[in-house]
């Protein structure tokens, strides 16, 4: 094996190296790294985490209030308005689940995320 | 020829019966998976990074590539400062895709595809991602509950709504992983039920059961790393608030 055969391989390791330790600097002081290759991936996990938001809310919202009415001896009433209040929680993960907010409460930017989450953190921080 | 029931699987069998006073420790079978899963990981990453060469092997590269693939996702998902919890997202995620993965082997036993499993891994992120906004926002986290821009009339409608959806988690969380294994493998042993009653017209369910076993890697990657993403995702709102 000649010189640059070994070379060659160790002068690309410097180049990764230095990008990985750019990227670390980036993660440790400024804003996220721009959003990047997890556009299929992240569509397919999202098509298996969105399904079952709906119907979970629903459930876990009735049975909330199925459990304080039986406490508070108020049946059915509170059943009833939780049963509308987890439609509700359903219907606001959904949309935030396929805007791309994430299932963040109350994130409040609406257009391309992937970009705007940075900007937004950097004005909290 | 008796099929067997396609729920079968699924029970848990006393390997080691353990009684403390009322409780029931048991060593079980989903222990054991539990802890094959565990020596694994451990297994393989400490001994492939032993060499910790500066040009890494192909068992090295293997390693640095998954905790390259855990820490992107953190990063992209958490933002910055969440790297200091990378070492929990990681063996979550570790955890849950050896847990799939080791139950596609046959007569083996998928510990994810039972709820109170997934339930209690999806809880302790839920608590551990509260207390973590707890402390360090103090009284202000609670402004994750109020939406912004919004008239104070319909605050009253949307703030329970933004608690429950904030409730929600846990639940949907564990549900999502749990029924999706179990529905996995539940279908694969009704179809493996129809096999061997057809006869020779049981090539069509093998066909099936073996497109199902394609899809049901996918589903088994695909799971652990929705849960590792949502734990990102949750991360990032204890961390940043907004």
């Amino acid at each position: 094996m000649d010189e640059r055969g070994e070379q060659d391989p160790l002068r690309d390791l410097e180049q990764r190296l230095e990008r990985a330790r750019r990227a670390q600097e980036r993660n440790v002081g400024g804003p996220p790294a721009e959003g990047g290759p997890s556009v299929s991936r992240g569509a397919l996990g999202l098509a298996f985490r969105i399904g079952l938001e709906l119907v979970v809310a629903v459930v876990v919202g009735t049975a909330i209030g199925w459990a304080l009415d039986v406490w508070l001896g108020t049946r059915p009433w509170l059943a009833i308005l939780f049963f509308f209040l987890g439609v509700g929680a359903g219907m606001v993960n959904v949309w935030r689940a396929v805007m791309g907010m994430g299932m963040a409460v109350g994130y409040r930017k609406d257009a391309s995320p992937a970009k705007e989450k940075g900007a937004d953190w950097d004005d909290e921080d | 020829m008796a099929t067997e029931n396609p729920l079968h699987q699924f029970t848990i069998e006393r390997l080691i019966p353990i009684h403390i006073g009322k409780i029931d420790a048991s060593y079980t079978n989903s222990a054991l998976l539990m802890t094959i899963a565990v020596v694994l990981i451990t297994a393989f990453v400490v001994l492939t990074t032993r060499p910790a060469a500066l040009v890494p092997g192909r068992w090295q590269s293997v390693s640095e590539m998954l905790y390259e693939f855990v820490a992107d996702m953190v990063d992209k998902n958490a933002g910055h400062g969440a790297q200091a919890y990378l070492p929990f997202v990681f063996t979550l995620f570790m955890f849950i895709l050896l847990g799939n993965l080791l139950g596609m082997i046959p007569y083996s036993f998928t510990f994810t595809s039972h709820i109170i499993v997934t339930f209690g891994m999806a809880l302790t992120v839920f608590i551990g991602v509260t207390l973590i906004g707890i402390a360090r926002h103090g009284f202000r986290f609670l402004t994750l509950f109020v939406p912004h821009g919004v008239p104070v009339v319909l605050l009253v409608l949307l703030v329970p709504i933004e608690l429950l959806s904030y409730f929600i988690r846990p639940f949907t969380l564990s549900i999502r992983l749990f029924a999706n294994m179990m529905a996995g493998h539940t279908m694969l042993a009704i179809f493996a039920g129809f096999v061997a009653v057809l006869g020779i017209g049981g090539i069509l369910p093998l066909a099936v059961d073996v497109a199902l076993v394609l899809l049901e890697l996918l589903v088994a990657v695909l799971q652990a790393y929705v849960f590792a993403i949502l734990t990102c995702l949750y991360l990032a709102d204890a961390l940043h608030l907004h």
